[in-house]
């Protein structure tokens, strides 16, 4: 099992969950952030942290978010492990809850 | 919760934690009874669960009997591999619906929540423990930790109820200085307490091996900083995924002792039955080598030689004895000789916890004694170093003796009796070495099992709580 970072971290990034990952399993991108799945240790503690409610575990993805299962496990392999909170893009507020965000993911 | 100033490294630290670099592990994690329901595990993890055993634990979901909510299923590549040749490891790992079959039991039996002054910390003795993870990379279904492990809502002494946090380094460290700053003033005593100097800390958790090595480093350096002697690690990691200890950990333990050589270390490790870590012959055997010994699995082997090749870093062995785990004479007698051979020391074999859910798994006291006294038949003396070990409020407690003969003219020792040895005693201990005596229940599985027949309590075990003596209770 892992947990997945889905759509609502897109152009948010605000990296609380990779201040209490025990394992370092966050992976960063331009906008968006990654989980390794053979990395997560499934403890959940980056879940409800998360001010995007963006984290979900791969066994309560909706049909919409389970292509960020994969997602995930691809970005991860390609991007730089991240180790320590940093601020959240700017207009994070702004795009937080907003709708197909998934257009806008940068590689 | 008050939020302290950011924890600023020496340059000493900085120094050892820059060099630290962490491993990339793979540890095949499956979680949840739903991903086994629905085939999503690799092929061979099919048949782990039974589909009349998948059916049983499903049909509890939502109800108090909820087996998933009590302690969420969860198992590693390397413990399913050792776990479909024994069915000691299915019972340790796999869930049950007897786990729910009787709810009774204390949420605390150890009170340990009166001593935590700090998030994260029990502050007991002269020794602190400190919850430094969530999770472990398997779930034990014993774990009475499950408070934690589960993310469930506690009771605190002051009234107030919320999740069990983590220690943080921020927080941790000015208590520490500032307790041994006061003890130091008051010449070797806190002058409230009665404690002695914070000397070790004991990480624990969850699993303190599932953080990553820098995750790890930190809390060393810190602790180190802070004047802690020694540093437990409290970890089943060995059992459930030994490759965590490799050279990548190694190195960073290297540099740590490299930067602080005066700290020792001091690896806790949990295995419950010898086949969590010895090889099997097809016919379920163990293999004898040539030379000596039992054949062991390679990499737990070798994660075991390359912490005994470092002589600053102990590691000890301890474990509870629980039914159809390890409630058996031959297999801890196997456990206890191997172990000693590769030199791990045996350290403490446990009395399960009187905690919720918990009776599933609880041997009786006496029968506890007897199984170990058993094991340790045939052994050498430096095998038998362990003691069987029941956790009071007032501290650790030695199952020293369980008597077949009566004492004669003692009434309600007719049937022999128990030896209890306190061999801790919370803050300057007072009572350390003191012994109760109590007369024989074979259904004890708890202190309290022996409300009604206290013969003798130099140790105060019962008196703290207002139980008299038997002779004096029938007195009046």
């Amino acid at each position: 099992m892992t947990y997945v970072v889905t759509e609502n971290c897109i152009k948010c990034k605000y990296t609380d969950c990779v201040s209490v990952c025990p394992v370092d399993c966050f992976y960063e991108g331009p906008n968006f952030l990654a989980i390794h799945p053979d990395e997560c240790i499934d403890c959940g503690d980056c879940v409800p942290v998360c001010p995007a409610e963006a984290i979900v575990p791969d066994t309560e993805l909706t049909e919409a978010q389970k292509p960020f299962l994969a997602l995930n496990a691809e970005l991860a392999e390609s991007w730089e492990c991240i180790t320590e909170q940093k601020p959240s893009l700017p207009e994070a507020a702004k795009w937080d809850g907003v709708a197909g965000k998934l257009e806008h993911l940068e590689r | 919760m008050t939020n302290p100033a950011k924890y600023q490294p020496s340059e000493r630290e900085q120094a050892f934690l820059s060099t630290v670099e962490n491993g990339k592990y793979n540890r095949g994690i499956v979680t949840g009874i739903g991903k086994f329901m629905s085939g999503d595990v690799p092929e061979e993890m099919r048949d782990f669960y039974s589909a009349d055993e998948l059916a049983a634990l499903t049909e509890l979901d939502g109800s108090q009997r909820d087996v998933q909510a009590r302690m969420p299923v969860k198992i590693t590549r390397h413990y399913f591999e050792q776990a479909k040749k024994s069915r000691p490891m299915q019972v340790l790992i796999k869930a049950s619906p007897n786990e729910t079959a009787d709810l009774e039991g204390a949420e605390d039996p150890g009170k340990q929540m009166d001593y935590s002054p700090v998030e994260g910390l029990i502050h007991k003795y002269e020794l602190g423990l400190i919850y430094v993870a969530s999770t472990c990379s398997a779930h034990c279904r014993f774990c009475y930790r499950e408070e934690l492990i589960a993310k469930k809502e506690v009771t605190r002494p002051d009234g107030t109820v919320a999740p069990k946090g983590l220690a943080r380094i921020e927080e941790l460290v000015p208590y520490i200085l500032e307790h041994n700053r006061l003890v130091a003033e008051n010449g070797g005593r806190h002058p409230e307490t009665g404690r002695e100097k914070l000397r070790e800390i004991l990480m624990s958790g969850g699993d303190p091996m599932v953080l990553g090595n820098k995750n790890i480093a930190a809390w060393l350096a810190a602790l180190a900083e802070a004047g802690i002697e020694s540093i437990r690690i409290g970890t089943k990691e060995l059992a459930f995924f030994p490759d965590r200890f490799d050279e990548t950990f190694m190195a960073m333990l290297d540099r740590f002792h490299e930067t602080y050589p005066e700290v020792n270390l001091r690896m806790m490790v949990h295995f419950n039955h010898p086949d969590e870590f010895l090889k099997k012959a097809e016919d379920g055997s163990y293999i004898e080598q040539p030379a000596g010994g039992l054949e062991w699995l390679d990499n737990t082997r070798a994660a075991v030689r390359r912490l005994r090749a470092r002589n600053w870093i102990n590691v000890d062995n301890q474990a509870p004895i629980i039914k159809g785990i390890n409630n058996d004479p031959d297999a801890l007698r196997v456990m206890q000789r191997e172990l000693k051979r590769s030199g791990v020391e045996n350290h403490y074999f446990f009395c399960g916890r009187d905690i919720v859910g918990y009776k599933a798994f609880n041997v009786p006291i006496e029968e506890a004694w007897q199984i170990l006294n058993e094991s340790q038949k045939g052994l050498s003396g430096v095998e038998t170093h362990a003691r069987l070990s029941i956790t009071h409020y007032k501290g650790k407690t030695e199952v020293a003796a369980v008597t077949n003969e009566p004492i004669p003219g003692l009434p309600g020792a007719e049937n022999g009796v128990v030896i209890l040895k306190l061999l801790r005693s919370a803050a300057d201990a007072p009572d350390r070495a003191k012994v109760t005596i109590v007369g024989r229940n074979p259904e004890a599985i708890w202190f309290s099992g022996y409300d009604d027949r206290v013969l003798f309590d130099e140790a105060g075990l019962y008196s703290i709580y207002g139980i008299d003596l038997l002779a004096r209770s029938n007195a009046a």
